[in-house]
């Protein structure tokens, strides 16, 4: 009773939000992208295995090795996002000081947090997961027992997951603070994913259409029959949905009852566990922060001596906090695997092997890689730019009392995010263009392009990051998926492949002309200044109206 | 609500929870635009010039919300530029600051081990860098321990002898009583009394009784 008492509030919480309030344009636009997303899946599920099916002999085991799995993947997503999930609702929220005040058990706080944990961190999984699973009953012609199994094995799954996570957690509080084992686990899982996606790319899965390769997926296809641990949670879940796809229900019926013994087991084995520690691993958390950092930093301030006070402060400020807080740095382990992939992908081109002229497909690749530069670009000022008008968090009083405006506060961030962006940007399309080998007209094109390109994409996210701010966020890094960032990102997209537009037919021209020795007519010539002047001029706009924008929408912020 | 303060005046701000006392502080300070009429500071208009009006204020808010992730002296380098403050006028006004409010040993520290006083403290520090003839407080007591409210009672005192003034909303009537010049009440947005402890006691009518009561007897008819 107790532990439903202390669910209510999360409960009367969600209700008093108002499910029906929170219709208007934006959640449209968010069930839209959604359902779109959703759809998504599963169009490319079903194809998938449309295809696996016209292949004869080994199309069915592909498509059971397919749902093995992904089966795996989801379990291995359910327990770190459960480990993050319960951190976080087990010793880290803001509302637990007052919770544990409360006459109750420690137990009993411990299932109330441990079912609240559990729907957050899977409630997202199963949304993506049910498309995958409702293509494989289509498929297969699964009759309405497999969809009451896709519920109940998942639910179960998800249970097994959010245990196993809460058993780790538990004990490991008690050698670690909370808060580091946070950053440490989002850093850890972030390196893991990065790895094997890295070695997944260095693999080169492309090879294996060639057939010089085949000897080697002979193997591959020996291995695809070989079973998956029968000791594996995500092994059950197969084995019941493959039982419940041929119709044999009883078969299917008792993975599930595996997966059930072993979800009130572990359930049994964490109320035991949190009994002996929950609480001391809490009143641990509770304790003052360790004194990390022991710093002089004169030297660095006199980097910056040479800018405004004001802008000396703000630039200082924003470094050093950057530095020391620990959830940017797997942003920027993210951010640096995005690019390495990025630079790798333009370096293993088979251009050589292409039909088309070479001469014409790298520049072709090079006037493409312009867009794809400033999409990368987009990426990373919606993971540090966009914020960054968020991170001042509740501390924003003491920009609004400050002497400096709005207007100087936002162009002091905008030039904070510039300097490194450009940077940035201008080495990546460099080391392509190069890897390209392409005529110095179009690498002077790309300089200059994402010259113009950058300012208007770092204003874009200053500015509206500043329109649509989450000051009250524990996680403003996260303000990306909001309605601002979303605006965010649309509006970017719309702004380079606008550019890129006006670009391409001018540039093919030119390029044209080139290769072929002939020089432009009046018209082309026309053609030329307006498409690049229109560029030019939107990238001024691009800079200027979101700054307003931004600029006005704060200063109105109450 | 029509209100003036003098130079060198500690003026008490109190009221019931929800009057409005944070507001009025809080457009003082140019964090909240009125919908209506103007705030002015040592003759400067908050709406027409804000960023020179906030130069003439020092504002300590009730809650000390800080930049966790600097040390207690890169908050106070913070605050000293954007004041434009003399690195040499800097580090000796820090340093008696610093030792002012006994945080001197934490300064090369991160703010997110500060307790709640200790941040306090390092508002009232980082406050009175660039002298400011007003100084906006909120509730200056809070988190701070009985060594540390005395030492800033008197503080205020001695910087309204100086000349700067003091506007301090608090709910702790025997402070106003004993430090402020003069004291105004405001009820559900209304400024219902202002003047001096004796002014108030002759318009509640309540003889020689303590600010407590003056309080109880004219927010009472009003609410």
């Amino acid at each position: 009773m107790e532990v439903i008492t202390l669910l209510k509030p999360r409960f009367w919480s969600f209700k008093n939000v108002g499910f029906l309030k929170k219709i208007n344009a934006g959640f449209f636009l968010f069930a839209g992208i959604g359902l779109i997303f959703l759809g998504g899946i599963f169009a490319v599920s079903y194809r998938i295995l449309i295809y696996f099916q016209q292949v004869e002999d080994i199309g069915d085991i592909l498509a059971y090795k397919l749902l093995s799995m992904t089966l795996l993947i989801f379990f291995s997503l359910l327990i770190f996002s459960s480990i993050l999930t319960s951190l976080s609702k087990l010793y880290l929220s803001k509302d637990l000081a007052l919770v544990h005040t409360m006459p109750v058990c420690s137990e009993k706080i411990f299932l109330a947090r441990w079912i609240e944990s559990t729907l957050d961190s899977s409630w997202m999984v199963i949304v993506y997961a049910i498309p995958v699973f409702v293509a494989y009953g289509i498929v297969y012609n699964a009759g309405f027992f497999f969809y009451t199994d896709i519920v109940l094995v998942l639910a179960l799954l998800c249970i097994i997951a959010s245990a196993l996570s809460s058993l780790i957690i538990l004990p490991v509080v008690f050698v670690l603070p909370a808060s580091r084992i946070r950053s440490i686990f989002v850093f850890l899982g972030l390196a893991v994913l990065i790895i094997l996606y890295i070695t997944f790319r260095l693999l080169r899965p492309e090879r294996l259409v060639n057939p010089e390769t085949f000897s080697s997926l002979l193997v591959y296809l020996q291995n695809l029959g070989a079973p998956s641990s029968p000791l594996l949670p995500s092994t059950w879940a197969f084995d019941s949905l493959k039982a419940a796809l041929s119709g044999d229900i009883k078969s299917a019926l008792f993975h599930v009852a595996l997966s059930l013994s072993c979800a009130a087991f572990l359930i049994f084995i964490n109320l035991l566990v949190a009994r002996a520690v929950y609480f001391k691993g809490f009143s641990k958390t509770q304790a003052s922060i360790s004194r990390l950092f022991q710093t002089q930093s004169k030297g660095f301030d006199r980097l910056f001596s040479f800018l405004s006070g004001p802008a000396r402060a703000f630039v200082s400020k924003e470094i050093k906090t950057f530095w020391r807080d620990q959830t940017q740095w797997s942003q920027i382990f993210l951010i640096a695997a995005l690019i390495i992939i990025y630079v790798y992908n333009f370096s293993v081109l088979p251009l050589d092997k292409a039909p088309i002229k070479t001469v014409y497909l790298q520049n072709l690749f090079s006037f493409l890689n312009m867009a794809l530069a400033a999409f990368v670009l987009t990426a990373v000022t919606a993971r540090f730019s966009f914020p960054s008008v968020s991170m001042e968090g509740s501390s924003f009083w003491i920009v609004r009392s400050s002497p400096i405006s709005i207007r100087a506060f936002l162009w002091i961030k905008f030039f904070i995010y510039l300097f490194p962006f450009l940077i940035l940007s201008e080495i990546l399309i460099v080391v392509t263009n190069l890897l390209l080998d392409v005529f110095p007209f179009m690498m002077y094109l790309s300089v200059i392009t994402i010259f113009f390109l950058t300012p208007g994409v770092v204003a874009m996210g200053i500015g509206l990051g500043a329109a649509y701010p989450d000051f009250a966020s524990e996680n403003p890094a996260q303000s990306v998926t909001s309605f601002g960032g979303l605006v965010f990102m649309i509006m970017s997209a719309i702004y380079i492949g606008v550019v890129t537009i006006l670009e391409a037919g001018p540039v093919y021209m030119i390029f044209m002309a080139g290769l072929r020795g002939h020089s432009l007519s009046c018209f082309q010539w026309i053609w030329v200044i307006g498409s690049f002047s229109t560029a030019f001029v939107l990238s001024i706009l691009a800079i200027v109206l979101p700054m307003r924008f931004g600029e006005k929408r704060l200063s109105f912020l109450k | 609500m029509n209100l003036s303060v003098s130079s060198g005046e500690i003026f008490g701000f109190i009221g019931p929870n929800g009057a409005g006392k944070t507001t009025t502080i809080q457009m003082m300070a140019g964090l909240l635009n009125p919908t209506e009429g103007s705030v002015i500071i040592d003759g400067i208009d908050m709406a027409a010039q804000p960023e020179k009006a906030k130069k003439k204020i020092g504002l300590i808010p009730d809650r000390p919300f800080l930049y966790e992730k600097l040390t207690g002296m890169e908050f106070l380098r913070f605050t000293a530029d954007l004041y434009n403050i003399e690195q040499e006028s800097f580090l000796e006004k820090t340093e008696n600051l610093l030792n002012m409010f006994s945080i001197f040993d934490h300064a090369h520290e991160l703010i997110e081990s500060y307790s709640h006083g200790m941040k306090q403290r390092l508002i009232m520090s980082a406050v009175l860098l660039h002298d400011p003839p007003l100084i906006v407080v909120d509730e200056p007591m809070v988190g701070l321990d009985p060594r540390g409210a005395k030492m800033v009672r008197n503080l205020f005192c001695s910087l309204a002898e100086k000349g700067t003034t003091i506007f301090m909303s608090t709910h702790t009537l025997r402070l106003a009583e004993d430090v402020c010049s003069r004291i105004g009440i405001i009820n559900k947005g209304i400024l219902i009394a202002t003047g001096t402890i004796t002014d108030l006691k002759h318009a509640a009518h309540v003889g020689e009784a303590n600010l407590e009561e003056v309080f109880f007897q004219l927010t009472e008819g009003e609410s």
